[in-house]
């Protein structure tokens, strides 16, 4: 195992953090889906608490449930057992504090961009004034100023999404979920908008839990990675990934890194089981 | 060893010649009358069945200057403006109702289904009973006209609303009705109005069928009343009028769709 690659021993040292410190925990959670007559267990006992100001990403194939547990900590879904916490609150359905991107950009073709942002505002406190500025800023914290009113069916793949971006900040959450954001852009997009959403976690310090099943992505923009395999969906292994690594593809150490995490990925699949820490 | 590429040309090519789109939408109308005027000429029919297009251009002018053109046209309106008002209205309420909650649909779907399969010509014999053959009677089948369409693309329109925006609404703590609100409503618009403009569609149609059958104004009695004189020209010109009628309302709700939908790609 390579020397920057420090395997944190799961759930251990994570049940003794205490839980009102973490912005989110997840205890013993199960989900299964019934698809077709066929019980699918999309997570079995997953444990997991994500800091306040982390940048945590969780990485695995399809099936492996890391979206469904997204969708959990998002309260767009119930998990049939287990617990999920919020700053030590359950977690009973969406809320406002965790802001929400998802792979599309979902964005109301019938509104402009400054409107698209301002739908998150809704039923947020605060008067119209204070509303206008933070759509403004965080349209120009995703880069998109000199587009406030263009309507979505006018901006590329990556400015939308940015734009989706700017409506999961804008709330100003805790946390900010994102559900493979970046995976229906082209690549030299994608890799645009990866640095840029490093360089807004690294201004506003939002704690960001972003679900990929993109290796390089997982490692350049994580602080921690939560590695899931699948059938049945849980956490195979926890590595930090502290900031002195050097995210580059000509870095040995880089390399190995990836390596093994790929490995894992593949025993995963290959084994259907999960790999002990 | 070299390679030589050749990109292809299609995309810098040029493009196939076309006529805007004005010029184009005469085209076909201005080739039936050439053959029309060239089939007067030769007399390939008596000019008692198909009369020549000066004759029949004489005829509406003639039927202008006396005014009784507009006020045919303006009886048909009137008509259609009222039974297209109440079929609409019914329409989005029943269409949104039966696509908001599926205990509505299970009571009234099967039944409106039903309803819809009788033409609305075939309701004309027993609904005269009820309301006589005065100007209720055409209100009602004029507006059962618009009811069907415009119901039934409200429910599919509402139906069809991404299920992913709904989800977005969620995230953002919306109650039901700002779901609906501001998510449902909106993204429905564009199926809902098609469902309008079908809806008119087929009320300037019922209206005619109508008042062939039993009225003694309007723009279908006028090809009632032509065809019983025998004037081809008169029926020829009211039929002309309707078509004209018919096509200001779709081309005014298209301008009214373009309004209300400035974030539609052009």
């Amino acid at each position: 195992m390579s020397a920057v690659l420090k395997a944190t021993p799961p759930p251990l040292r994570q049940a003794s953090l205490d839980a009102a410190r973490c912005a989110l925990s997840a205890r013993g959670v199960s989900r299964r889906f019934r698809i077709a007559g066929t019980d699918l267990v999309a997570l079995a006992g997953v444990d997991l608490d994500v800091a306040a100001g982390e940048f945590v990403t969780i990485l695995g194939a399809s099936g492996c449930g890391k979206s469904t547990l997204l969708r959990l900590f998002a309260g767009l879904d119930r998990a049939d057992t287990g617990t999920l916490l919020h700053a030590g609150v359950p977690i009973a359905g969406p809320s406002l504090q965790r802001g929400l991107v998802f792979q599309e950009p979902r964005l109301f073709p019938w509104l402009t961009v400054t409107q698209n942002v301002a739908t998150a505002l809704l039923n947020a406190p605060g008067g119209p004034e204070a509303k206008r500025l933070a759509v403004a800023e965080h349209i120009a914290l995703v880069g998109l100023a000199g587009f406030e009113d263009a309507w979505p069916h006018q901006l590329s793949g990556g400015m939308a999404q940015r734009a989706a971006i700017a409506r999961g900040l804008v709330n100003g959450p805790d946390v900010l979920l994102m559900d493979e954001p970046f995976g229906a852009l082209d690549a030299l997009t994608r890799a645009r908008l990866q640095r840029e959403l490093r360089r807004i976690w690294e201004r506003e310090r939002t704690t960001m839990l972003l679900v990929t099943h993109d290796v390089d992505e997982a490692l350049l923009l994580g602080t921690r990675l939560v590695v899931m395999t699948p059938r049945p969906g849980r956490i195979a292994r926890i590595l930090d990934l502290p900031r002195s690594i050097t995210r580059d593809h000509a870095d040995p150490a880089f390399a190995r890194l990836r390596a093994e995490v790929l490995a894992m990925l593949d025993d995963g699949i290959s084994t259907e089981g999960p790999l002990q820490p | 060893m070299s390679v030589s590429i050749t990109l292809p040309r299609a995309a810098a090519g040029p493009r196939a010649w076309r006529l805007p789109a004005w010029p184009a939408a005469l085209l076909l109308p201005l080739l039936g009358l050439l053959a029309w005027a060239a089939a007067a000429r030769a007399g390939w029919l008596t000019p008692a069945i198909l009369p020549a297009p000066a004759e029949v251009w004489a005829t509406l002018t003639e039927l202008w200057q006396s005014g009784e053109l507009q006020s045919h046209a303006l009886w048909s309106m009137g008509r259609v403006v009222q039974g297209f008002a109440i079929g609409a209205v019914l329409g989005l309420a029943l269409g949104a109702a039966m696509a908001l909650s599926p205990r509505v649909e299970d009571y009234l779907r099967p039944s409106f289904v039903a309803i819809a399969q009788v033409p609305v010509i075939g309701w004309v014999p027993l609904l005269m009973l009820p309301l006589g053959i005065g100007e209720a009677l055409k209100i009602v089948i004029i507006a059962k006209a618009a009811l069907v369409p415009v119901t039934l693309n409200t429910l599919a329109g509402i139906r069809a609303v991404p299920r992913g925006w709904v989800e977005v609404g969620t995230a953002f703590r919306y109650s039901r009705w700002q779901v609906l609100r501001h998510v449902v409503l909106p993204a429905a618009v564009p199926p809902v109005f098609t469902g309008i403009r079908y809806g008119l569609t087929s009320c300037w149609k019922a209206l005619v069928a109508v008042e062939l059958l039993a009225s003694a104004e309007g723009l279908g009695f006028l090809l009632v009343w032509g065809r019983q004189m025998f004037q081809m020209d008169m029926v020829i010109a009211g039929m002309v009028v309707i078509a004209a009628v018919g096509l200001v309302f779709d081309a005014s709700l298209a301008l009214l769709e373009r309004r209300l939908q400035p974030w539609r790609a052009a």
